[in-house]
């Protein structure tokens, strides 16, 4: 599970390049094409550099057949 | 370079909009220091520098787009660009105010000109630079 680097203002973590793994090994090319985003787009969101809109969080979580909440993680301040 | 379309483009025009407002300034300068002090001759260079502007961006995305997989903008793109334009925005209405000021006191319209494409292009280049900052470090 990817965790925001101490001191940024980031609380939401993802567990996205885990469920990728356990997915066959799928690419983050592969991922990024089904939910309408770019490569780069989820390599930022792993890397808790971005966080998604409701909408790709929903389509990550579909591709995964997993909860929003077994994918993203929110951590309160 | 491992970025992707939209964060190539940004790096396109931030060196072409550089180069091209760098050689403006030259020319420009060297007119003002011939005693140049209407602002017609001006319009042509600074025509000339935009359709340079265009031709390289063209180039340049030509070629990124040769060398690289094309992709339309998607959420985190547009939020860059967002972002960025707000952050940047204010230099071009510091210019305005600049240049009014300017007007105030009564100066050339060559000066009132330059004060407003100054400011544009600095608040241009300040959003490519944000841009970058957030394609980079994080949104």
């Amino acid at each position: 599970m990817k965790t925001p680097k101490p001191g940024t203002q980031s609380t939401i973590t993802n567990s996205i390049r885990t469920l990728r793994h356990q997915h066959n090994e799928m690419t983050q090319q592969d991922l990024a094409d089904r939910i309408g985003v770019s490569r780069q787009t989820v390599n930022a969101i792993e890397a808790a550099k971005y966080a998604p809109s409701l909408e790709v969080a929903f389509r990550i979580a579909r591709v995964f057949d997993k909860a929003i909440e077994e994918v993203f993680q929110f951590h309160a301040p | 370079m491992n970025a992707s379309f939209e964060e190539k483009s940004v790096w396109i025009h931030l060196v072409c909009v550089l180069g091209t407002f760098i050689l403006y300034c030259l020319v420009a300068w060297s007119m003002l220091s011939s005693g140049v002090d209407t602002l017609m001759p001006f319009v042509g260079v600074f025509l000339s520098s935009v359709v340079l502007l265009v031709i390289l961006l063209v180039a340049g995305h030509l070629l990124a787009a040769v060398t690289g997989r094309i992709e339309k903008p998607d959420e985190r793109d547009r939020l860059i660009v967002w972002r960025s334009e707000s952050n940047s925005a204010w230099m071009l209405v510091v210019g305005i105010f600049a240049a009014i000021t300017a007007m105030l006191f009564s100066l050339s319209n060559v000066w009132v000109a330059h004060i407003l494409i100054l400011s544009l292009y600095l608040s241009q280049t300040m959003q490519y630079l944000f841009q970058i900052r957030y394609y980079r470090r994080g949104v």
